[in-house]
C-alpha cells in the first residue's frame, strides 16, 4: 500500500516538476548574448510562462538551474553554493557553448570554461548565442526525460 | 547636542537570479535614513582576461574574441577592432561595406535602446512597457537575422570590409520595419513624458548637472541627456558616417526623464539612418585584402556604442598576432557618474538610476565604491531593492 | 578649431613638462613627460584649460629579454623592463596622450583622483593587471581580479603566461 501511494506522490511530483518546472538563471560571466535570449523566451513571442515554465529569485524553490557563461573565477563559488542551496531533484542546463569548452573564452586566464567542471549538467544547448526556438527546445527536452 | 547619526548599509548582492538585470554583480549602498550617503559596486565576475587572451590569438581569431565582449554590443567592438587594424595595415575598406557597416551599427543601437527601454521600464515596475518594448524589439532582431544571419552576435565584420551584403528583398523589409518601429516609438515618447506614474520616478531624479558630466568625463546618451555635446560619430565621424552623418541629441534637464528621452530620439534618428542608407547605398566591392602581418603602429580607434564612446588602444608588434589590445568601454565612465548622482538620493530611486545610464556589466566589470560608516549591515537582493522603489513610490 | 589646431593648443599648454612628442596618427600627439610631473600637466590641461576629457588610461609592458644560457630561451628580465601608463584625453576628434615611462624597479606615478574622482577605475584597472602603483589613489581594492588572486601577479605583463594550479572544481 505505502508502495502504491510513494508511487503516485512520485507521478504527482513528475507532473508538477514536468508541466510547471520553477527555474533560475544564472549567468557565470557571458557576455550577455545568451541571456537576452533567455530573457527573449519569456517576451509574447516566445512566452515560455504558457508551458509553465516560471522564472523566479531563490535557488530554495528551483528545479532547474540555467546556466549561462565560461564560469570566470569569481563566479565559480557563488554557482556551486547556489547549485548546492537547490531541493533535490534538481537539474542544470547549460546555455551557450561558453558552458560547453568555454566558446572563444577558452584558454583564457580568469575562465573555468566547461560547467561540468563546477556542476553536473543535464542538458548543453549549444549556440553562440542559441536562438531562443533552441533554447526552449533543449529545455523540453529536459522535461521529456523527466517523465520516463 | 547633536543627534546622533544613525547610518545603515545595505547590501544588495544582484543576483543571477534576476530576471530582467542578467548580469552578476553586487551593489552596497550606505543610507542615512532615506538617503544614499554611499553607493559601492562589485563585479568581477564578468572578467575573462580578453586583453591577455586576444594576445595568443592572430588578427583574425580576435576579431572573434572582441566581438564577445558583449553580447549586446557585439558589432560596435567587432568594428572599432577591424576598423583599428585597418588603419594599422594602411587600407581603407571600400565604401559599400563601411556604409553596411554603419547599417548594421544603426540596427544594433536600435536593439539595444530598446532593450534598455524595456528593462528600466522593469526596474520601476512598468511590466508592460517592457513587454511592449521586447516585443516591438523582435522586429529590428528580424531584421538583424535576415541580413547577417544571427539574432545576436552578427559578424558581419571581416578585418577589410564585411562579409554581408544587402539586397533588394532585405531592402524592402528594412523599410517596412523602420516604418512600423517609429509608428510604435511615438508611442513610448508619449508614455515617458506624459504618463504620471512614470514621471513621478523620473522627472527631476537622479540629476547630472552640465558640469558634473562635463568633469566626470559622462559620454553617450547619459552624458548627452545633461547636454554635453559628445558623441563621436559626430566628433570624430568613422566607417560610413562621413557619407550618412548624424545629429546629435541633447537634453538639457540632465535628469531620468531626459536620459529617456535622449535614447528614445536617437531611435528616429537611427530610423532615419537606417532608411538613408538603404536608399543610397553606394556600389563595389564589401572587402580590400589585409596582411597576415600587421605593420607595427599603434592606434586608437573611437566608435559611439549605444551606450556612448568605446575606446580601443591598438599596439602591434608587426607578427601576425597583437601586441596589446585595451579596450575602455562606454559602461566604465559611466558608472563615476552613477556614484555622483546616487549620493543624496533616495534609496528607493536607485533601481531606476542604475538602470538608467544603461550598465553593461559584461563590456565592463567595474567596481563603484561608496564608503560610509556602518553600523548595521542587511543583506537585500536586487529584486527587494526593485519591489522597495515601485512600494515607495505607490 | 580643427583638429590640428586643437592639437596645437594642447602641445602649448603641456610644453614646460615636455621632454618630446610624437605623432602615431594624423589627430594624435603623444607627449612623454616625467612622472613627477603627471599631476600639473592635467592640472593645467583638464582642470585650468577644460581641454577635452580623460578617456582611458592604458598600461603598456615593455620587457627587456634575456636569453637563458642554457636553454638558449627568451625569457623577461625582471629588473630592466619598463612599463608605460598613457592618458588618453580626447578633443572632438583630436587625441592628446600623456605618456610615462617608468622602470619596473619604480613603478610608482601619484594618482590624479583627486583632482579627477572618475579616474579612480582606470588606476585601479592598471594597479592590479599591470603593477603600476598610484599613489594615493583612494581605492587600492581588486576592481575585476577575483579576490584571492595572488599579489605581485600582473596578468598583462608578458611574464604571465596564466595561473599555475587552475580551478579545483
Amino acid at each position: 500500500m505505502e508502495n502504491l501511494a510513494q508511487e503516485v506522490m512520485d507521478k504527482l511530483k513528475t507532473w508538477a516538476r514536468v508541466n510547471s518546472p520553477w527555474a533560475i538563471h544564472f549567468n557565470s560571466g557571458s557576455c550577455n548574448g545568451c541571456d537576452i535570449e533567455i530573457l527573449a523566451t519569456f517576451t509574447p513571442r516566445y512566452d515560455v510562462e504558457r508551458f509553465g515554465i516560471k522564472l523566479q529569485g531563490s535557488p530554495r524553490h528551483a528545479d532547474v538551474l540555467v546556466c549561462t557563461g565560461p564560469v570566470t573565477l569569481q563566479a565559480r563559488d557563488r554557482l556551486l553554493r547556489i547549485y548546492e542551496q537547490m531541493p533535490e531533484p534538481k537539474f542544470v542546463v547549460a546555455v551557450g557553448s561558453c558552458g560547453i569548452s568555454g566558446g572563444v573564452f577558452q584558454g583564457c586566464y580568469n575562465v573555468v570554461g566547461d560547467i561540468s567542471e563546477v556542476i553536473p549538467v543535464n542538458v548543453y544547448i549549444p549556440g553562440c548565442p542559441p536562438r531562443p526556438e533552441a533554447i526552449i527546445h533543449g529545455i523540453v527536452e529536459l522535461l521529456k526525460s523527466l517523465q520516463k | 547636542m547633536e543627534a546622533k547619526q544613525k547610518s545603515e548599509k545595505f547590501v544588495v548582492p544582484i543576483g543571477p537570479q534576476h530576471p530582467a538585470l542578467k548580469e552578476p554583480g553586487h551593489f552596497e549602498f550606505t543610507v542615512d535614513g532615506e538617503i544614499v550617503t554611499n553607493a559601492t559596486a562589485r563585479l568581477g565576475f564578468v572578467h575573462r582576461g580578453m586583453e591577455k587572451g586576444v594576445e595568443d590569438r592572430n588578427w583574425t581569431q580576435g576579431l572573434y574574441l572582441m566581438e564577445r565582449v558583449c553580447g549586446i554590443c557585439s558589432h560596435v567592438h567587432a568594428m572599432a577592432y577591424a576598423l583599428g587594424v585597418e588603419k594599422l595595415a594602411n587600407i581603407q575598406a571600400p565604401p559599400r561595406a563601411q556604409a553596411i557597416r554603419e547599417l548594421v551599427a544603426e540596427l544594433e543601437r536600435i536593439h539595444s535602446h530598446l532593450l534598455w527601454l524595456g528593462v528600466a521600464a522593469h526596474e520601476g515596475g512598468f511590466d508592460t512597457l517592457f513587454m511592449f518594448s521586447w516585443r516591438d524589439r523582435e522586429t529590428v532582431m528580424d531584421l538583424l537575422e535576415t541580413i547577417t544571419g544571427n539574432r545576436v552576435n552578427y559578424s558581419a565584420n571581416v578585418l577589410g570590409g564585411v562579409k554581408i551584403d544587402i539586397n533588394d528583398a532585405q531592402k524592402d523589409a528594412l523599410r517596412r520595419g523602420m516604418d512600423f518601429l517609429e509608428e510604435r516609438t511615438k508611442h513610448y515618447l508619449k508614455v515617458v513624458t506624459e504618463d504620471e506614474t512614470f514621471l513621478g520616478r523620473t522627472r527631476k531624479i537622479g540629476v547630472m548637472t552640465y558640469e558634473e558630466a562635463t568633469l566626470l568625463g559622462a559620454i553617450g546618451p547619459t552624458g548627452r541627456a545633461s547636454g554635453v555635446q559628445r558623441d563621436v560619430r559626430v566628433d570624430s565621424p568613422y566607417a560610413g558616417y562621413p557619407d550618412f552623418p548624424v545629429n546629435i541629441v541633447t537634453s538639457v534637464a540632465g535628469d531620468l526623464e531626459a536620459r529617456f528621452v535622449v535614447r528614445i530620439k536617437e531611435l528616429y534618428e537611427s530610423y532615419r539612418l537606417v532608411r538613408e542608407i538603404v536608399d543610397h547605398l553606394p556600389g563595389g566591392d564589401l572587402t580590400v585584402k589585409v596582411p597576415r602581418r600587421i605593420p607595427e603602429g599603434e592606434v586608437i580607434s573611437r566608435v559611439e556604442a549605444p551606450r556612448g564612446e568605446l575606446f580601443y588602444f591598438m599596439k602591434s608588434n608587426g607578427t601576425d598576432k597583437p601586441e596589446r589590445i585595451k579596450v575602455r568601454t562606454p559602461s566604465l565612465c559611466n558608472w563615476g557618474s552613477v556614484l555622483t548622482t546616487a549620493i543624496g538620493h533616495k534609496l528607493a530611486d536607485m533601481p531606476m538610476i542604475l538602470a538608467g545610464i544603461d550598465p553593461c556589466f559584461s563590456c565592463n566589470d567595474r567596481m563603484v565604491m561608496i564608503s560610509g560608516k556602518k553600523t548595521e549591515t542587511q543583506v537585500w537582493d536586487w529584486e527587494d531593492l526593485r519591489q522597495y522603489g515601485i512600494e515607495y513610490y505607490k | 578649431m580643427d583638429t590640428q589646431e586643437l592639437l596645437q593648443q594642447a602641445l602649448e599648454i603641456v610644453k614646460e613638462w615636455t621632454i618630446e612628442v610624437s605623432q602615431p596618427e594624423e589627430n594624435r600627439r603623444d607627449i612623454y613627460i616625467d612622472a613627477r610631473d603627471i599631476k600639473p600637466a592635467v592640472k593645467a590641461l583638464l582642470i585650468d584649460s577644460h581641454w577635452g576629457y580623460l578617456s582611458a588610461i592604458t598600461g603598456l609592458d615593455s620587457p627587456d629579454y634575456e636569453i637563458d644560457e642554457e636553454t638558449k630561451e627568451r625569457k623577461v628580465d625582471p629588473q630592466k623592463g619598463k612599463l608605460e601608463v598613457l592618458y588618453h584625453f580626447c578633443n572632438k576628434a583630436a587625441i592628446a596622450t600623456l605618456r610615462v615611462r617608468l622602470p619596473y624597479t619604480d613603478a610608482e606615478i601619484d594618482s590624479i583622483c583627486d583632482m579627477l574622482p572618475s579616474a579612480s577605475f582606470y588606476e585601479r584597472e592598471a594597479m592590479e593587471l599591470i603593477g603600476v602603483n598610484f599613489r594615493n589613489t583612494p581605492i587600492a581594492d581588486h576592481l575585476i581580479l577575483p579576490e584571492n588572486w595572488p599579489a605581485g601577479v600582473y596578468p598583462l605583463r608578458k611574464a604571465f603566461k596564466g595561473l599555475e594550479k587552475k580551478t579545483q572544481g
